[in-house]
Formats: structure tokens, sequence, C-alpha cells
């Protein structure tokens, strides 16, 4: 299966506080996987690493092949002081970004733009779309999500489920390669978070790769290829859903489980 | 003090020197106004985004200015600039008003650039992250998203500014340069009376002052909140308002 995203030895600390310690993870096209695991264990900043909103001071990220933190191994550093390397060219992660679609926990829709607008937006401005072709592509999306009546709306009309439903449809339009999911149905009240979950399913099928940093054990086990249990810095247990949850060997996950289930 | 002459004497000086307050002193005071918070505004602009670059020096050199200026009395900065910079900066003719102009500008972009760069960040983070995750520069975050919001913060706090710096003008009175307060003086030499002309004047700066404040609050109520943003569409021109759609 071909790579879609990997990463080596990654690692971010807070201050003193060391989130990450030194993960290696490799996400293939077109698989889904869930991270679940304990508050603190670095579910959202590994994910948040993934598009560099968070930036690992240490380890590297190929995403389709390319590094794209720019960080160097001590190997490296040596090689291009002795000049037997040359220097790497910075990396603009604007593009990769385009690539990868994240929705976050409190949708952080544009409040002051329309629903159509808020898809829109960024396809038009980064010249991936004309105006007619954006507007198109919006309506269908926002069809599919069945958001299609709210277009002309403002966000502030829209509910909780809605506006994530609008946030997943805005990534969706800039035609991204990977999907990432932090936390999206924890700011939601309950009887919304099925309606969010109903779309992110649909979009599992049409072969989206996803990673979906998850509370909804449930929802992890049925949409996901693969789970990763994230505690203490690492990825300390992953597997195919049912094997996870089913047989569970690291005693901190089944610590967590015999907790959440 | 007499009492029963209050009245009276407000009515006289009112008839007699009305066009030393309203035509001469407030015309100052509003020039002096406009043109502070004019410059406050645009210099400002600039310090706070200074205050936002990433090289540390600036940062610092700015995070001084600011807070000498709003760490100093204004009086002590009319000073600066009206006795002490024309006699070092002696090669440069400015005019007295002019001096003292650049002094109230300058005190203005202080704290303007504190309202805007507070604005800039009071906008959610999540809003910035969410525009990085789509693909765009920093700079495409900040025009297409993080401004249009951030206007709505600083908008308002601006009409304040515009509002303090209207007092804080009657300063410039110190140097006898014909603001409102300055009619102050000139009346009282003449009448000795200064309760009187004190109260009038005193009305003067609320007439102003007040509708303003208030038109400022109703600004910040129309601003505030998500509900707050609406549809901009484009609007009908004048003709179509009058007689429908043609």
């Amino acid at each position: 299966m071909e790579e879609m995203i990997k990463t080596v030895d990654l690692h971010k600390s807070f201050g003193e506080l060391h989130v990450l310690k030194g993960v290696n993870q490799t996400i293939h096209k077109g698989e889904v996987v869930s991270v679940i695991g304990p508050s603190g264990g670095g579910k959202s900043t590994f994910l948040r690493c993934l598009n560099l909103l968070e930036k690992p001071e240490k380890g590297k990220i190929y995403f389709e092949g390319e590094e794209i933190t720019g960080n160097l191994t001590d190997e490296e550093k040596k090689a291009i002081k002795a000049g037997t390397m040359p220097k790497l060219p910075k990396v603009n992660i604007d593009i990769h970004r385009q690539k990868m679609g994240m929705v976050f926990q409190h949708f952080n829709v544009f409040p002051h733009l329309s629903v159509a607008e808020n898809v829109t937006m960024a396809p038009t401005l980064l010249k991936k779309k004309s105006k007619d072709e954006a507007t198109e592509l919006a309506k269908e999306l926002l069809n599919r999500v069945g958001l299609l009546d709210k277009y002309d709306d403002m966000p502030s009309n829209l509910s909780g489920g809605q506006k994530q439903r609008l946030a997943i449809v805005r990534a969706l339009a800039m035609e991204p390669d990977v999907m990432l999911f932090d936390e999206p149905t924890s700011a939601l009240d309950p009887e919304m978070v099925g309606e969010v979950l109903e779309v992110i399913k649909g979009l599992v099928e049409t072969g989206m790769t996803c990673v979906i940093v998850t509370h909804e054990m449930a929802f992890a086990r049925e949409v996901s290829n693969r789970v990763l249990f994230m505690a203490e810095g690492n990825i300390l247990e992953e597997n195919i859903p049912d094997e996870l949850f089913g047989h569970p060997t690291h005693p901190r996950l089944q610590d967590f489980l015999a907790k959440v289930l | 003090m007499n009492f029963e002459l209050f009245i009276p004497n407000i009515v006289k000086i009112w008839t007699n020197y009305w066009r030393l307050f309203l035509i001469d002193g407030l015309s100052v005071t509003i020039k002096f106004t406009f043109i502070a918070v004019l410059f406050g505004v645009l210099l400002g602009t600039v310090v706070a985004m200074l205050k936002m670059s990433r090289f540390k020096l600036v940062r610092f050199l700015i995070g001084v200015y600011v807070e000498v200026i709003r760490g100093t009395p204004i009086l002590l900065q009319l000073y600066v600039f009206y006795f002490a910079l024309p006699q070092i900066f002696t090669f440069v003719k400015l005019s007295q008003t002019t001096w003292v102009a650049i002094a109230l500008s300058m005190n203005s972009s202080a704290y303007v650039s504190e309202v805007i760069r507070s604005g800039i960040q009071a906008v959610d983070k999540g809003q910035t992250e969410a525009a990085r995750s789509l693909g765009l520069s920093s700079g495409q975050t900040m025009i297409k998203v993080v401004l249009p919001q951030a206007v709505r913060n600083i908008l308002p706090a601006l009409g304040n500014e515009f509002i303090m710096m209207l007092k804080e003008t009657s300063l410039a009175s110190t140097f006898y340069l014909g603001d409102l307060m300055t009619q102050y003086r000139i009346v009282n030499a003449a009448t000795y009376l200064g309760f009187e002309t004190l109260v009038i004047i005193g009305i003067i700066y609320l007439c102003i002052t007040f509708p303003l404040s208030k038109l400022v609050g109703l600004l910040e109520k129309k601003m505030s909140g998500e509900k707050s943003y609406k549809k901009h569409s484009k609007k009908p021109d004048f003709r179509e308002r009058k007689f429908g759609k043609v």
C-alpha cells in the first residue's frame, strides 16, 4: 500500500512537558485510522503535528513521500557542516496543508463569512478553482451533508452539528488527500453527535484516507481499519479494531478500556 | 460668589463670547483631536504590526516606546515636544501648534497600537488554525480571516480613543494654542467670571462627548457576538429603494 503519512521518531514538548516521545507511525493511502487514549496522552498533539499546526522539535514527517518538517537528524547536521550533503530547500508547508483537510473540536467555522463563502474562500483564494467551479463544488458538498438549504445563511444560524458538518465540507472543498479529525464530536450536544459521525462515515465510504482522534469508542471500532492507543506520549498498542478492543494486551490499554467501556 | 447673578452671568458670557467658544475654540479642539487620532491610528497600526514582528529587537524597542508613552503623563510629553525638542532640533522649523500636534499623535499611537494588538489577539486562535490548515499563508489568514473579525473589537475602542483625545487636547491650553480651554483662560481674564465660563465650556465638551460615547456604546452592541455578522448583500441603488426594482 502507498504511504500517505509517515512519522519517524517524532518529539514534541510544551516547555517542560514532553508530550510526544518519539512516535513512529505510517498511515497508508485509503486507510482509516482512529486514535484513542486518555486525555493528555498526546493524541491531539500527534494529529496537529501531522500538518504542522504544532511544530515537532525532533523527528521527521513524510507526507506523500516528501519531508515537511525541515528537521534534520544529527548525522544530517554533521554532513551539512562537513559539506558532504547539500542544504535542504525550505519547505512550503502551505502547499502541503492544502492537501490535508483538518476538522477541529470547536469547528472554527468563519463567523464573518456565509456558509457558502466558508466553503469557497480557500479554493478560490488559493487559485485551485474558479469562482464558478468552487460554487458548484460547494453546492454539491453541502448537499451531500444536508446543508444546501443553509447555503446563504451565516454560521451563527447553525446548530453545533451543522457547524461541524460545514467545517468538514470546508476542508473537503480543497479536495484533500487525507482528512485529519481532532475530536470532531467532543464539543457537540449528545443529540448532534450522530449526524456528524454519519457524515464522517459517508466520507470513509468514498475511500478517503482519514486519521480520527476520538473518544467515541463504538464509532472507532466500526469505522476504522486500524486503531492506535496513545498514552504517555507514544503509541502503546495498535491493531485492527476487533483485536484492540477485544483482546487488549498492554496493561495501560486494558485499564483505559475498563474505564471507558 | 453671587448665585443670583449666576444665570444672568452665563447668559452674558455666552452672548458676548459664544464665537470665541464655538468658532475659535471648538474648531481648534476638534482639529487637534482629528489630527491626533488620524495620525495616531496610522502610526499606531505600524506600531502594532512592529510589536508583533518576528524580530526580538524590534519588539523590544516598540515595547519601550509604548511603555514610555503610556507610563508618563501626557502633559510631560507635551512639555518635551513644546520646550525641549525644538531646542535640540533647532534646524527643524515647525510651529508650536505642530509640535503639540505631533506630541498628541504619538501619544495616541501608543494607545491605538494596544487597541489594535489586543483586538487582533482577541480573535479566537482556532480561526487562525482553521485558515492555516486550509493552506492559507499567514498573510492571507490575517487579511481574510483575522482582521475582518478584529475590526469589530477595534472600531468601538477607537471611538473611545477619539473621546479621550478630545478631552486631552485641553492640555494644549497650557501653551495658549487656542483650543476650548484656552478660550476659558481668555474669557476668565477679561470677565473674572471663572466658574460661569467653566460651566459653559464643560457643557460644550459634554455636548460632544456624551452623544459620541452613546454612539460608541451602540456600535459596541452592534458589533458584539457571532449573531452580529450579517450577510453583506449588494445594496440596491437608490432608485430601486425608492421605486422598487427597475
